[in-house]
C-alpha cells in the first residue's frame, strides 16, 4: 500500500433513504444516519422517507449549496435506477457528478434479508464503504473528441448500399468502397426473391443507380481497403486503386473489344456455368457501366502479344500502362458490409464433392433460373443442356451439422429452396420436385404462406429427412434419403440436385477484418456488441455492421440492419463531439516501467507502448474501463479512476474490519 | 453459532445485476455478505481478495458473466486464469482454496444468486472462522484512520 | 528394412493369398516382416462392450510384445485387425482408466518361451509406443512410392482396378485418421503408383455386408451386390480389397450374388498386395490365386518376353 500525502479532508453528505417502508421497513435508516454522522470525511447525515422524489432531490441540491458539500452519498434503491437522477441533481447544485456514490442497501439488503438487526448493521458496512470511497473520489470530466462527419463503407451489395444512401440523404460525404469491377453484390445474381418473387435486379438496378448519381456519394468500385487506423471519429483510410486498364469515363460499352479478345475464362457472374473475355462487363446492368480487363487472364498486356481490345477501341479508353495506386481518406465512421459466399461443395463428398456437373448450389441454380443467364431463363441441366424432368432440392447442405460441418442454421435457404422449387415447377410443369427438409423455418412476413403454396399448389414433395449419398448412375443422379415420418429409406432417381449450401463468411475478407481488428465469432462473421441490445454496432468504438457479413440473413433483414448501421452512424455524427466516459485506466508515467503487460489485456487496443519514452500510452477514448489492465499491473501505474486500488483497500477494510 | 463474513467482488453487467434480481424479486438469503461493485471480474486483483482475508473475510467470492457473454469481451476468462493460479497460492498462504468461490451467474439469474449465497455460507460456517489477521505474523500498520 | 507385421489369424488360415502376397511383395522391397512373437487373435470386432478389460487386453498385449522387441511400428493388411489394434491403441491413450485397468491386468501375464519353457512375468506397462500402420500408409510413407515405382518388373497397363476400402479402414473419422471418410485418396495412389487405373466409383467406402453374411445373408448379397455392379459401371475389370472379410462376401459369395441378382455377369475381386507382388515380379503361383471362387488368373497373364520391363 502507498502512503499518501494527507489531503483536505472532504465534506461528504449523507443521506439515507426509506424508500417508504422498503428499506425502513427492515432496515432502521435513522440508525444509519446517525451511526455515520461522525465518520471521518462525512460533513453531514440524514435520512428522508424518498430521496428520488422533487422534495427529496430539492433537499439534496439545497443541502450542497449550504454546506459547501464536496461529495454525497445516497443510500437508497440499486444505482441501476436512479445513479443519473442523483447525478443530475448534483449537476444542478454544481457538484461534478463523479462525486456521487450511490449505496445499495435495498435490492442488496432489505429486499433480501429478514433479521432487522442483521441487516441494519450490514447498511451501516455498504454505507460505510462508499464513504471510504467518496473520500478519495476526483473530479472527473467526460472526454470529449472531433468527429469526422463521413463515412466509409466496406461492401457494395444491397446492405453497403442501403447503408450509403441512408447516410449520405442524412447530409453526410460517404465513401463506398467495392472490390469488384461492379457495386451489386449476390443480390444482384438473384433472379427472383422470396417471397413476393420481385426480379432481383429490378429492384436493386435502382438502388445502384442511385448510389452512383447521389452528389454525397464517392463510388470506388475496383478498390480495397488496405488498412484503418486512428480511432472513432477520427480514422485514416488507406485505400489501393486496382487497375482497371480501361479508363471509366471514357469506355462507352461498345463491346468491340470483347469481340476481339482471345481469351475465354469461366464467367463468375454466371457462377462458372457459362464464359467470358478477358476484357469483360460482368453484367449489362453493372455500375460503373464500363469493361474491365482482367489483368490476370489477359495475355499480358503487352501490345507485342496481344493488342486487339486497344486496337478496336475508338474511345482510346484502354491503357495498358495503369497501375495500382493508394489514396488515403479520413473518415469517422465505418460500416462493415462485406457480404458472405456459399460453403463449398468440395466439403460434402458425400454428396460428390463437385464432381458432378448437375450437382449445383443455389447461386447456381439462381443463375440457371436467371433470364440473363447462361440458359436464359430456360431450366437446363449443366451437363448436358437436356430439360430435367426430375430435381431434388437437398436443404441443410453443410448447416445444422455440428459433428462434420457448420453447427449453425443458414437462415434463408428453406426459404429460396421452396422459390426455387416452385420456379422449377411453374417452368417444367410435368417436372417432378422432392425437397429433403430436417425442418422448414419460414418466420418472416408472408414466409409460411409462400412456403405452402409451394406444397400445396405448386404440389412440391417435401420429405423430411436427411441425404445421405448422391452419386451418378449412368445419366441420372441417385440420391439416397430417408422420409423420418415414415421410417422408410427413400431413392430418388433425379436428373439435377440443387443443395442449399450453408452461407459461410466472405472469401478474401479474414484477412482485411484481421488488420482492422473486427472482432469476428468463430465462425468468420462479425461479433456485433451485444446480440440484442447492440445488434448493428463491433466493440469496436466506431465500426459498425451490416447485412450477411455480420451472419445469415434475407434481404429484409439486411436493408433493415442496413438503415439501422446507418441511423447508428447518424447517432455519431449527431454528437457536436464525441463524450465518452472518463472512469477509464490511465497510465502513471512516473510508476510505469513499460513492461507491457497492460498491453494484452486490454479487449480494445487501447494501450500502446510508446518506445521513445518506454512507457505504456492509453487511447482514454478506446478505453472502456473494464479493469483488467489495472488488475495485471505488477507497479501499480496502472489505476482505475474513481476505483484505484487505494480506494478498493479503503472500501475492504471499512466493510470487514469490526 | 459462528457467523461467517463473506466479501463479494461482483461485476456490474452481470452478477451485481443478479443480486439486484434476486431483491426485486425478494428472494431471502443469509445476511452474511457484504458487496462490492466492480465493472468487470477481471478489475479484482488478487491482492483485494488477500486484502479482504486478511481484514477479517471468512471467505471471499467473485462473481461474473458466463463464458462469452462478458461486457468487455474476455474479462472472465482472464478472471477465470487469474483464480486457478491464485487458488493454488492460497494453499500454500495456508488458506483453504475453498474459502474462495468464482460463480459465473448472468443477469437473469437472480434465483442462482440467492442459492450461491445460502450455500457458499453455509460452506464457510462449516470452514470456520479463518481469523487471518490474527494468525499473520506481520502486524498491519494503519496510516490513515 | 525390418518391420513388425501382424498378419492376424485369418491371413493364416482362410485366405493365405493375402499373408503370402504379402509377403512375397514386401520381399520385392527390401522390407523384412517380422512377426511379433506369440502374437494371438486381435478379437476381430473393436469391443463395444462396456467391459474393457477383456477386449483390449489381447490387442495391446500384442502391440506390447512388439515393443518388447524392439519395434516402434505395426503393419497390419487385414483392415479388421487394423481398426482393433488401432483402436484399442487409441483407447488407452484417451481414457487413463482404461489405461490403468488394462495394464494392471496385463502385468499379471505369463510368457512361457516355447522351447525353453521359461516363464517371463511382470511386463511393463503399455504407453502407446507402438505405431499401428495399415500396409496402404507403410507403403505410401516408410517405403515411398518412388521406391515402388522403381522395382516395378511388369507394366499393368493402367488395368482398371477399383480401390475398395470397405468400412474398417477409415471410420470413425477421429480414431483412424487415415484418410477422409468421404473422399480418400490413399487406395487409389497405391493403385496408380504399381501401375493401374484407379477407377472412381460412389461404393467404394459403402459396407460389403459384413457379418451380416452369417445372420442375414440376403442383406449382405445386396450390399455386395451394388459395390461390384458400381465398380463395373465405371469400367473396372476387378475389386481391390484389403480385408478377408470383404474378400469373402464379394468372392466367396458371388454365386449366391448371381443367384440373387441375375443381371449381375461377375467380377474378379483380388487382394491390393497381389497387385503389388505381381507388379514387382512375383510369380503367379505365389500369389495364392488358387483361393479364388471367382478366377482372377485372366488379371495375371504373363507378358511375351519383349515387354518385360527389366
Amino acid at each position: 500500500m502507498t502512503t499518501k500525502p494527507k489531503l483536505k479532508e472532504k465534506r461528504i453528505g449523507l443521506f439515507v433513504c426509506h424508500c417508504g417502508v422498503n428499506i425502513a421497513g427492515v432496515v432502521d435508516v435513522g440508525k444509519v444516519a446517525e451511526q455515520l454522522k461522525d465518520t471521518p470525511g462525512v460533513s453531514f447525515s440524514t435520512d428522508y422517507v424518498y430521496m428520488c422524489s422533487d422534495p427529496g432531490q430539492q433537499m439534496i441540491i439545497d443541502t450542497i449549496k449550504e454546506k459547501h458539500l464536496d461529495g454525497i452519498i445516497v443510500a437508497a434503491c440499486s444505482p441501476t435506477l436512479h445513479e443519473k437522477t442523483f447525478q443530475e441533481a448534483a449537476r444542478l447544485a454544481g457538484l461534478n457528478p463523479y462525486q456521487i456514490e450511490i449505496a445499495n442497501i435495498r435490492e442488496q439488503d432489505s429486499w433480501v434479508h429478514t433479521d432487522k438487526e442483521k441487516a441494519t448493521k450490514k447498511a451501516v458496512k455498504i454505507v460505510k464503504s462508499h464513504v471510504a470511497k467518496a473520500r478519495q473520489n476526483e473530479n472527473l470530466d467526460p472526454i470529449k473528441v472531433d468527429v469526422n462527419r463521413r463515412a466509409l463503407i466496406i461492401g457494395g451489395g444491397v446492405s453497403g448500399l442501403q447503408a450509403a444512401m441512408d447516410i449520405a440523404d442524412h447530409g453526410y460525404e460517404v465513401i463506398l468502397v467495392e472490390k469488384n469491377p461492379s457495386i451489386g453484390g449476390k443480390m444482384i445474381q438473384l433472379s427472383e426473391t422470396f417471397p413476393t418473387l420481385d426480379c432481383s435486379q429490378c429492384i436493386l438496378t435502382p438502388k445502384m443507380v442511385e448510389v452512383s448519381r447521389h452528389p454525397r456519394i464517392k463510388l470506388l468500385t475496383y478498390h480495397e481497403v488496405d488498412s484503418i487506423s486512428g480511432f472513432v471519429g477520427n480514422f485514416k483510410v488507406r485505400i489501393k486503386k486496382r487497375p482497371r486498364y480501361v479508363d471509366e469515363t471514357l469506355c462507352n460499352l461498345c463491346g468491340e473489344c470483347e469481340k476481339v479478345c482471345p481469351q475465354v475464362v469461366p464467367d463468375e457472374f454466371n457462377m462458372g456455368l457459362s464464359f467470358r473475355k478477358a476484357i469483360y462487363l460482368p453484367f449489362p446492368q453493372a455500375i460503373p457501366g464500363t469493361y474491365t480487363l482482367d489483368a490476370e487472364n489477359c495475355l499480358g498486356l503487352n501490345p507485342v502479344r496481344c493488342g486487339k481490345c486497344k486496337d478496336v477501341c475508338d474511345k482510346k479508353a484502354i491503357d495498358y500502362d495503369m497501375k495500382e495506386t493508394i489514396t488515403e481518406e479520413e473518415v469517422g465512421a465505418v460500416v462493415v458490409a462485406t457480404g458472405y459466399d456459399l460453403y463449398t461443395m468440395q466439403a460434402l463428398g458425400e454428396y460428390g464433392g463437385e464432381k458432378y456437373d448437375d450437382v449445383v448450389n443455389g447461386l447456381e441454380f439462381e443463375r440457371i433460373l436467371s433470364a440473363s443467364g447462361p440458359t436464359g431463363g430456360e431450366i437446363r441441366r449443366p451437363s448436358d443442356g437436356k430439360v430435367p424432368r426430375s430435381i431434388v432440392f437437398v436443404q441443410c447442405s453443410g448447416s445444422r451439422d455440428s459433428e462434420k460441418h457448420l453447427p449453425y442454421c443458414s437462415k434463408i435457404c428453406c426459404m429460396y429452396t421452396a422459390k426455387h422449387a416452385m420456379m422449377y415447377r411453374h417452368r417444367v410443369p410435368d417436372g417432378q420436385a422432392t425437397v429433403f427438409y430436417i425442418d422448414v423455418r419460414t418466420g418472416g412476413k408472408s414466409f409460411d404462406e409462400f412456403y405452402m403454396r409451394t406444397v400445396e399448389e405448386d404440389k412440391v414433395l417435401y420429405i423430411r429427412g436427411k441425404v445421405s449419398k448422391i452419386f451418378k448412375e449412368g445419366d441420372k443422379l441417385i440420391v439416397w434419403g430417408v422420409d423420418t415420418l415414415t421410417g422408410k429409406k427413400v431413392e430418388i432417381e433425379a436428373d439435377m440436385v440443387v443443395l442449399a449450401m450453408a452461407m459461410v463468411k466472405a472469401d478474401g475478407v479474414q484477412d482485411l477484418l484481421k488488420k482492422l481488428k473486427i472482432a469476428t465469432d468463430i465462425h468468420g462473421f462479425l461479433a456485433e456488441a451485444h446480440p440484442k441490445l447492440r445488434p448493428v454496432e463491433s466493440l469496436n468504438a466506431g465500426f459498425y455492421l451490416a447485412g450477411c457479413a455480420h451472419g445469415p440473413k434475407d434481404i429484409p433483414e439486411t436493408v433493415a440492419q442496413a438503415s439501422a448501421a446507418a441511423a447508428k452512424v447518424g447517432d455519431l455524427f449527431a454528437q457536436k463531439e464525441l463524450v465518452h466516459e472518463p472512469t477509464v485506466v490511465p497510465v502513471n508515467d512516473e510508476l510505469c516501467s513499460g513492461c507491457g503487460i497492460c498491453l494484452t489485456m486490454c479487449p480494445y487496443t487501447a494501450r500502446t507502448l510508446d518506445p521513445a519514452r518506454g512507457v505504456v500510452v492509453v487511447n482514454e477514448i478506446l478505453c472502456e474501463g473494464c479493469g483488467a489492465c489495472a488488475a495485471a499491473c505488477p507497479s501499480g501505474a496502472a489505476q482505475q479512476r474513481n476505483q484505484t486500488d487505494d480506494q478498493i483497500f479503503s472500501m475492504l477494510r471499512a466493510m470487514l474490519r469490526d | 453459532m459462528f457467523e461467517p463474513q463473506i466479501m463479494c467482488f461482483l461485476c456490474k453487467w452481470c452478477t451485481s445485476s443478479a443480486a439486484d434480481m434476486a431483491g426485486t424479486s425478494r428472494i431471502h438469503y443469509a445476511p452474511n455478505n457484504i458487496n462490492m461493485r466492480v465493472m468487470c471480474s477481471s478489475r479484482v486483483d488478487p491482492q483485494h481478495i488477500l486484502y479482504a482475508f486478511k481484514e477479517g473475510a471468512d471467505g471471499v467470492f467473485l462473481g461474473g458473466c458466463h463464458p462469452g457473454d462478458c461486457h468487455y469481451v474476455e474479462g472472465n476468462y482472464k478472471t477465470l486464469r487469474r483464480i486457478a493460479l491464485f487458488k493454488i497460492m492460497l494453499k500454500d498462504l495456508g488458506i483453504d482454496p475453498k474459502r474462495l468461490r468464482l460463480e459465473w451467474i448472468s443477469a437473469a439469474e437472480g434465483k442462482k444468486y440467492a442459492e450461491t449465497m445460502n450455500e457458499f455460507t453455509e460452506q464457510i460456517r462449516a470452514l470456520g472462522p479463518l481469523h487471518l489477521n490474527e494468525k499473520a505474523l506481520v502486524q498491519e500498520v494503519v496510516k490513515d484512520e | 528394412m525390418k518391420v513388425h507385421y501382424y498378419p492376424g489369424c485369418t491371413l493364416k488360415q482362410k485366405t493365405t493369398a493375402l499373408d503370402i502376397s504379402t509377403r512375397e511383395a514386401l520381399k520385392r522391397l527390401d522390407v523384412e516382416l517380422v512377426e511379433p512373437e506369440g502374437w494371438t487373435c486381435c478379437g476381430a470386432e473393436y469391443p463395444l462392450t462396456e467391459e474393457k478389460i477383456a477386449g483390449l487386453a489381447a490387442p495391446i498385449r500384442t502391440l506390447r510384445q512388439v515393443r518388447d522387441e524392439g519395434g516402434d511400428i505395426l503393419v497390419t493388411t487385414c483392415s479388421f485387425c487394423f481398426a482393433v489394434l488401432k483402436r484399442a491403441d487409441r483407447a488407452l491413450q484417451d481414457d487413463p482408466l482404461k489405461h490403468k485397468r488394462v495394464n494392471a491386468y496385463l502385468r499379471d501375464d505369463i510368457q512361457i518361451d516355447p522351447l525353453t519353457k521359461a516363464r517371463t512375468t511382470g511386463f511393463e506397462d503399455y504407453n502407446g509406443e507402438v505405431k499401428v500402420l495399415h500396409l496402404l500408409e507403410f507403403l505410401r510413407d516408410r517405403v515411398g512410392y518412388p521406391r515402388i515405382r522403381e522395382r516395378i518388373k511388369r507394366d499393368l497397363e493402367g488395368l482398371a482396378i477399383a480401390p475398395y476400402y470397405g468400412c474398417r479402414v477409415l471410420r470413425p473419422r477421429e480414431e483412424m485418421a487415415v484418410d477422409d471418410p468421404e473422399s480418400p485418396r490413399l487406395f487409389e495412389e497405391f493403385l496408380e503408383a504399381v501401375g493401374c487405373g484407379a477407377v472412381d466409383y460412389p461404393f467404394k467406402q459403402e459396407c460389403c455386408g459384413s457379418y451380416l453374411s452369417v445372420s442375414l445373408p440376403a442383406a449382405a448379397t445386396e450390399a455386395s451386390y451394388r459395390v461390384l455392379r458400381s465398380a463395373r459401371m465405371n469400367g473396372a475389370k476387378a475389386v481391390a480389397v484389403t480385408c478377408p472379410l470383404c474378400f469373402y462376401n464379394m468372392d466367396h459369395r458371388q454365386d449366391a450374388i448371381k443367384e440373387a441378382y441375375l443381371d449381375f455377369p461377375g467380377l474378379p475381386v483380388v487382394y491390393f498386395t497381389q497387385l503389388l507382388a505381381w507388379a514387382l515380379g512375383v510369380d503367379r503361383s505365389v500369389l495364392g490365386l488358387g483361393e479364388h471362387r471367382v478366377p482372377a488368373d485372366g488379371l495375371f497373364l504373363e507378358i511375351p518376353a519383349t515387354e518385360v520391363r527389366t
